[in-house]
Order: structure tokens, then sequence, then C-alpha cells
């Protein structure tokens, strides 16, 4: 090959790659090109993956009037949903609502962003043991409290001449057979079985986890249904009368129906606490920021308690509750119980494995 | 037929966009999720593509074949309930005036058409504690001035059996129909007049032939009904849960998605292996009859 | 002679008359109560005017007034109704031109190509949306995209398994038509555009409007599938009623459901007039 001929294919060559890496930029700068414009001032919008009617009525509203951004509300109905939906690439979202036990699964998969403390001035309001205590998110790097609340027994009080406050007469006994529902959700099914048996909530021992599941099993012609999130309709509508669920589930529906009651069992119940986290990828990080503070308010927060009825883990608007909330004992159980209740955490993914299989074989059986 | 090369542009035209479409659409997100079969869970959200057989293996355990089983059973009970169901309806459709005859396949396909999760909401209402069926029975009771104690329908797998039948009756209907059309009338009558009652030429004449259209439906009915997902998830019971919601679980609360993708692969031979029966019946039935 | 004495019987009930014969009518009255009791009750619950749906307690149209002031509904509503637009006119697009591949030529692969296009309709729903999830997430689909856009992937997981459907329709309907006319239309030196636009077109329009309903109510009713590929502001009707079903129960679904109800009648309603209509003027011809 001669030098000319080494020289003008080196050329095409070039100029070939040139071609290619001009083409491949322009494409990038046309798919980032809308990215690279938010970047520089976020565009009036936000989108926010929440539990369905876990906001206030006028909250959403409000916040546009304030800041003049327009919020998108999309609804999940189970964190494994969120889970499975944020797992492949966010798809948008730029606040999630998940429950506790879930953010170090999220952190540890990379899943979200590191909250910037000092755009969110309204944590001043959060109760402190919030922010010091949380050994599921050290520090609240992740996430920040949105509403907590227990697990307990709901029940028509006319049925029961004293409220059936042990887990005995959901997980051991053929007393009220038939009028009995419990939570389809593995983690609880599984957790409050194992608190009966003296265990904990959050055991990843696989003998325990085998008793519990042959404890549900013996049980299981007594239970009508194992209800996904709608215990307290099967309740209301007097299919059962016992149901295990979620405290301000049972708390709006005390609010409508005098008959009905919440208790937390002895043995203790099951403590959650849900929160508001940014996904990775969060296209408005600015505008979610400025949601979260916007959320604990206490003005704000008030409305939004009002409506859901769980515990407010904002100490300035909970000083601003009336009596019926602050006094309710649905929503804030007497300390006793509080202490012998145990909070739900990430058990790792090997337990999560063992304990999911243990469901299907309820489930199957 | 004429052979493509005839024609090959407006062949291209018309095979091209639909070909590509499932193939970009279908063919290629069916086998992401294939090759995931064969694969292993890596970290929480990883999936490393080793091609192992552990999740098959997995899927043939026993507890996931009882699953299995039970699902077969259920949409057995569905389709024969179809049948039983259906195949007077069709007779008596095919056997109406040719005016009425419109209006009636009209009038069962259009429950069909509503939306399956209000008809499954629709029968919650209707089969629960204190629902229709049982209001119903219980003024009934009443009158008789007895004491009633309402059925426990709802939460069980007779509910879902129901709420099944409900959204397949039609699946069944058609096809029958379609194949009861068909015969030829002559047949019917030479036989009734051969002195054979009416319940005999049904079974030695009328059932002969509709056989490939009464095939046709229950294949068509039993697969979908094997892999429910809604049904068995809002009218079930307990145990009722049927393979499609442990493929659900799979996916998201167990976060297994190999093993996900391992069981629905096993559910869609099983669905091809009913095609590939219904195919085959067919034809031999077809060979079969006379000239 | 025994036949000439049914014959002459009040109502000549002839031997084929099965459908006159009463346990026959029995079954068919009894499927149909069975089949529509239970929306007939979902719809006139839908006035009732209490919280719970248990009791009858009084006429009232506030849950309908609700219904319409529930902007999140209304959205959801128009998604669905925008997806299943789209997705229909592609489905029917995409039907149409592989229902005269199949029928009009004889290639290699034929079998597999029905093979093929038989799959979306056995397959389970949940491994296509599962599958249609997980592609589109590892193939990096673009997620920010301006309305109807963003819509787009749910429009094309819902075009991949309606345009089977239209498909078979359009084909059984291909089946009864004259291939001479086309043949001889082409003799006489028109173009392939021409023989489809003038010919097989008005004969085929029957069978697409049939696909075309088909198509669309499939689209509009559809959950699982478009549960697993919806993202952000992409709820639609059948999600958003799940959500409402499982939290709690009240006439406002009864509602919602009402309205789709009557909206499906309707159109089938109107689809079948524009059916028969051609019908008859075919037969009249």
């Amino acid at each position: 090959m001669n030098r000319s001929e080494g020289i003008s294919g080196l050329r095409s060559a070039l100029s070939r790659r040139r071609f290619m890496q001009g083409a491949t930029a322009m494409g990038l700068t046309i798919t980032a090109m809308p990215k690279f414009a938010r970047a520089a001032a976020e565009e009036k919008l936000l989108n926010f993956y929440n539990w369905d009617t876990y906001i206030g009525e006028t909250t959403l509203g409000d916040f546009t009037k304030a800041t003049g951004i327009e919020v998108k509300i999309d609804l999940f109905a189970e964190n494994d949903e969120l889970f499975a939906k944020l797992r492949e690439g966010n798809p948008g979202y730029d606040v999630i609502v998940p429950t506790n036990n879930w953010i170090p699964r999220l952190a540890e998969a990379g899943m979200l962003e590191p909250l910037d403390h000092s755009l969110i001035p309204n944590i001043r309001h959060i109760t402190p043991r919030f922010m010091t205590d949380s050994s599921f998110d050290p520090g609240r790097k992740y996430s920040l409290p949105y509403m907590w609340g227990t697990i307990g027994i709901g029940y028509r009080k006319s049925k029961f001449p004293e409220p059936p406050a042990s887990l005995k007469w959901l997980y051991d006994s053929d007393k009220y057979s038939g009028r009995i529902s419990l939570m389809s959700e593995c983690d609880f099914l599984l957790g409050m079985a194992l608190k009966y048996l003296g265990h904990s909530i959050n055991s990843a021992d696989a003998a325990q986890i085998a008793q519990a599941e042959a404890l549900i099993i013996k049980q299981k012609p007594h239970i009508k249904s194992f209800a996904e999130d709608n215990g307290q309709d099967l309740l209301a509508s007097g299919e059962v009368d016992l149901v295990m669920e979620w405290s301000g589930d049972i708390a709006q529906l005390m609010a409508e129906d005098p008959d009905i009651g919440y208790v937390l069992p002895a043995e203790g119940g099951a403590l959650w606490e849900d929160t508001l986290a940014i996904p990775k990828g969060a296209p408005h990080p600015q505008n979610a920021h400025a949601f979260i503070n916007f959320i604990h308010d206490p003005e704000v927060n008030v409305g939004i308690t009002n409506t859901v009825q769980y515990a407010t883990p904002n100490q300035s608007a909970a000083a601003m509750m009336d009596k019926a909330y602050t006094q309710n004992s649905a929503i804030f159980p007497p300390e006793a119980l509080l202490i012998k209740s145990e909070t739900i955490t990430y058990f790792g993914e090997k337990a999560i494995a063992l304990r999911q299989e243990a469901c299907t074989r309820i489930f199957a059986a | 037929m004429e052979n493509w090369r005839k024609s090959p542009i407006v062949f291209m035209f018309t095979l091209l966009p639909p070909a590509l479409w499932l193939t970009a659409f279908f063919v290629l997100p069916l086998s992401l999720l294939w090759l995931f079969s064969f694969g292993e869970k890596s970290g929480i959200t990883g999936i490393d593509i080793t091609w192992t057989l552990a999740n098959y293996a997995r899927a043939l355990e026993p507890l996931y074949l009882g699953i299995f089983l039970k699902s077969l059973w259920i949409a057995g009970a569905t389709a024969l309930i179809c049948l039983i169901i259906g195949l007077p309806v069709a007779l008596a459709i095919s056997f109406a005036s040719t005016r009425t005859r419109p209006w009636l396949l009209l009038l069962i396909i259009l429950p069909f058409w509503t939306n399956l999760l209000i008809r499954t909401y629709a029968l919650i209402a209707t089969l629960r504690g204190n629902g229709h069926v049982n209001s119903v029975l219980g003024w009934l009771w009443k009158i008789f001035g007895a004491q009633f104690t309402p059925l426990e329908i709802l939460y069980t797998d007779g509910a879902v059996v129901t709420g099944l039948v409900y959204v397949h009756l039609p699946f069944m209907v058609l096809p029958v129909y379609a194949a009861l059309d068909r015969i030829d009338r002559s047949l019917i009558e030479a036989s009734l007049d051969l002195g054979a009652g009416h319940v005999r030429t049904f079974f030695t004449i009328i059932a002969p032939l509709a056989m490939p259209g009464i095939v046709s439906g229950v294949i068509i009915t039993f697969i979908p009904a094997f892999g429910a997902y809604l049904t068995p998830d809002l009218l079930g019971g307990p145990d009722s849960q049927m393979i499609a919601n442990v493929i659900d679980r799979q996916f998201k609360a167990a976060n297994d998605w190999p093993f996900g993708a391992a069981l629905s692969f096993i559910l869609l031979y099983a669905a091809f292996f009913g095609l590939a029966m219904r195919g085959l019946i067919g034809r031999r039935a077809v060979m079969g009859r006379a000239p | 002679m025994k036949r000439f004495a049914k014959l002459t019987r009040r109502a000549p009930s002839g031997l084929l008359d099965y459908h006159r014969r009463w346990p026959l009518r029995l079954v068919m009255v009894a499927t149909l109560i069975f089949l529509y009791a239970p929306v007939v009750a979902l719809m006139a619950f839908s006035f009732n005017d209490s919280k719970r749906n248990i009791v009858w307690h009084g006429f009232t149209l506030k849950y309908y007034e609700k219904l319409f002031a529930n902007t999140e509904l209304m959205q959801a509503f128009a998604n669905s109704l925008t997806i299943a637009f789209f997705s229909t006119l592609i489905s029917v697009l995409l039907g149409t031109l592989a229902a005269i591949a199949l029928w009009r030529f004889k290639f290699p692969g034929q079998r597999l190509y029905e093979g093929v296009m038989a799959m979306p309709i056995v397959i389970p729903e949940i491994c296509m949306g599962i599958a249609m999830m997980a592609f589109m997430a590892r193939t990096g689909w673009p997620q920010d995209l301006i309305w109807p856009l963003n819509l787009g992937a749910i429009m094309i997981a819902h075009v991949a398994f309606s345009f089977p459907f239209a498909a078979i329709v359009i084909r059984a309907r291909l089946e009864s038509f004259n291939r001479q006319l086309a043949d001889a239309a082409r003799d006489l030196g028109a173009s392939e555009f021409h023989v489809f636009r003038d010919i097989l077109f008005p004969h085929l329009s029957p069978a697409l409007l049939a696909g075309g309903l088909l198509a669309f109510t499939l689209s509009l009713d559809d959950f699982v599938i478009t549960f697993f590929t919806s993202g952000p502001n992409s709820v639609t009707f059948p999600v958003k009623i799940y959500s409402m079903v499982r939290f709690s129960v009240t006439p406002e679904v009864n509602a919602a459901s009402t309205i789709l109800i009557a909206m499906t009648i309707g159109l089938t309603a109107i689809g079948l007039r524009l059916h028969y209509r051609s019908q008859f003027q075919e037969t009249a011809k």
C-alpha cells in the first residue's frame, strides 16, 4: 500500500468515524435535550406515586396554588407493586411512598436518590425520634416519615362483649370460624403468626417460619378470606367480624360506623412507618423536595391527617389536632401495648424467599 | 392461493408490517422472558442468564405441580359447566327463526363486551353474604316462615368457577353455534323420520357432526380459564389460588423473576398443547367425515 | 299420519323447532338471567342513595355527579378512550394486511406465521404484561413523553394482542370473497390498489367493522397488560376501577361501570346496525 492510498484510506476512515460520531452525538443530543432543558429550569410538574386515598383532599391543589407546580398522582396498592414498577428503571415518578421495611431494599438496589435535607426546612417539625431512631434508614438519608401506624385487630363491637384483644382469636381458635379475615400480605401474615408464637415478627429462622406456616394452615378452615387491603370493606359489609388490618383503614371506618372498633392484641401488634422518598432518575428532584417540604408544613399536615386518620410523625401538626384524634386509641395506641409491638424490618433476600415460599404453601394448602 | 412470487410487492406489503410488529413487540419481549427463565437472581434486581434449569426443576416440585393441577381442575370444571349450559343454548339459537337468531346471539355476546373487572365486581355484590342471591333467598325463606342463614358462596372455589363460567360462556356458545349452523338439517329430519327420538338423534347425529365446534368451544373456554388471574384474586377463598396468581406473586412480592418466567412458560406450553390438540382433533374430524 | 296430526295442532311445532320446546327455552331464559342479573343489579345500585352497596335507600344521581367531578377518574377514562382509539386503528390495519397475506398467498413458513399470530390470543395475559414491562425497561423506552405519546407503550402492547383477533374476523370474511371478481378487474387493467379499494374493501367492510369493534373493546377492557406497561399519568379506566374496588366499594364505582357498559352497548348497537344495513343492501342487490 503506497503512502497516498494509506492517507486517503485513513482520511476516509476518519471521516467515516467522524460521521458516526456526529450522528451519535446528534442523536444523543436530541434525546437528551428535553432533559437538559429541564435540568436548567425544572418544568412545573410532579409525578406522585402513592397509595389510594392516602393524601388530603385539597393537599395537591393547595400545593399547586402555592408553587404553581402541577401534581399528577398515580396509585399502587402494595409495596411489591411499587417495587416491581421501579425495578427495571424509574418510569418517571418523582415522589414515592414506600413502607419503612422496603427502604433498605430499595437503597441497596440503588433505586433511591439521597435527600437533600437543606431543601426541606420543615424537618424541624418532625418528632425527633423519627429522625434519630430509624434503624432502617440511619440519618434519614433516603426517606422521611409520612405517616406511621400499627397493624392490629379490627372488629364489630356488637358481636363481642369485650374487645377480642388477642391474636389467638385470629390464628388459633375456631370460636369465630368463618368470620375471620387475615391480610394476604405475606410479611404481616407470617409476622403476626410468629408474634403469636412468641418469636420476632422479623424472624428469618426457617424452623420458626415453618411453625408459623403450620399454625396458619391449621387455622385455614376457619378463615373466610385472605384480604388484599380490603379487609375493612369485608368488616363494613358484614362478611366478617374480625379482621387483621392497618390502623388507619379501621380508623376511617370507625368515623363512619360507630359499631367498629380497633384494638392492638395483647401479644403486641406490628409497627410500621410509611415514608416519602425520591426514586433514582426522578425527572423533577427540585419539585420533589419542595413537595416533601410542603407535606410537613404543620397546617398542610393537619389537613392530610384529618383525611387519612393515621398517626402523623409531625409533632407540630399533632399539637394542632383535636382531642377526638389525639385520644383515638386506634390511631395512638396505649404506650404499654406499643412497647410490645415490633417494627417490621427488611429481612434480606434469602429470608424473603423463604417466607414467600411458605406463603405459597399456605395459600395452596 | 397464489404463490407469493407472482406478486412479490403486494406480498411484502401485506406480510411485513404485521410480521415486524409481532416480532418487535411480541416475540422479542417473550424471548426476553424466556431467557429470564434460564437465569438466576443476582443481587436484588439483577438477573444473570446462566442457562440453568433450576427454575424449571423447581416449577415441577410437588407444591407447584399441585397448584397446576388445581388450576387444571378448576378450568376443567369451568369448561364442563360451560358445555352443559352452552350446548342447549347454542341449540336453541341455531334452531330459532332467522329473525330472532341474530338478536339471541347478540344477547349472549353482549356481556362479553363489558369490562371483565366490572362483571367480576358485579358478581361479588351478587354472591356475598348480604348480596342479591342471599337477599332473594332470605326473602323467600321468610315467606315460608323459615329461619335463613346466608349461604357462604363468595370466597370459595365454587365462586371462582361461577365467575369463570360467567365470563367464558360466550366463548363456548359461539363456536358450538357456528358448528351447529353448518349441519345439514335434512340429516336430522331423516333420523327423526326413521323413528329415532330427539335425544337419540341428538347423541348419534347432531353431536358427532358438531364435534369440531364443541371441541373448539371447550378448548377456547379451558385455556383462558386455566390462566385466569383476576377472578380467583377477587372471588376466591383462602385456598383458591391458581397458577396465574402464583406467577404474579413471583414477579411482585417474591421478586423472583427467573422463577416466575419459568412458571409462565410452562403455562404457555400447556396452552399450546391444548391448541395443538384442537388442531389435531379438528383435522381428524374433517377427514373422518363422509364425503 | 302422526306427523300430520302434530302439524294440525294449534301452534304447528315443527320437528326441528327445538327453540319452541320448553326445556331449551328454559335453559335459554335461565342463562340470560344468569348473565344479566348481576350486571343489571350493579347498574341499578349506582342510583342507590347509600354509601355501602347493601340496602336500597333511595334514588339519587349524586354518585354520577361525584363521578364527573372526579378528575382522576375522568382522566383515566380519557386515557382509555385514546388508547383504544389508536389501538383499534392500527389493529384493523395490521389485521387486514395479515389476513390478506394469509388468505391470498402461499409462502414458506405460512404455518409458522399462523402459529405466531395465534399466540397473543392464547398467551396468559400476565406473561405478556410482564414480558412487555421488562422489554420496555431494558430497551430504554423513553419515559418522559407528553400526552398522548406517553400512552404509546400501552397502545403498542394493545395492538400486539388485538390485531390477531381482528385478523381472524377479517380472514373469515375473506373466505367468502369471490377471487374471480378481483381477477376480472385485474384483467381489465385495474391496479392492485384499485382492486383493493373498489372491490375488496367494500366486501370486507363489515368484517373491518366487527374486527375494529373487537379490538376497541379488547383495548378498553384490558387490565392486566395495561397494568404492567403503564407509567406515570397513564392510569387507565380499568386500573383506576381496580384500585377503587380494592380499597372501598362505593356506588361511584357502580356509576363508572354503568357508564362504561352503556358506552359499550351503544357502540355495539351502532356497529351492528351498520353491519346489518350493509348485509341487507348486499342481499337486496
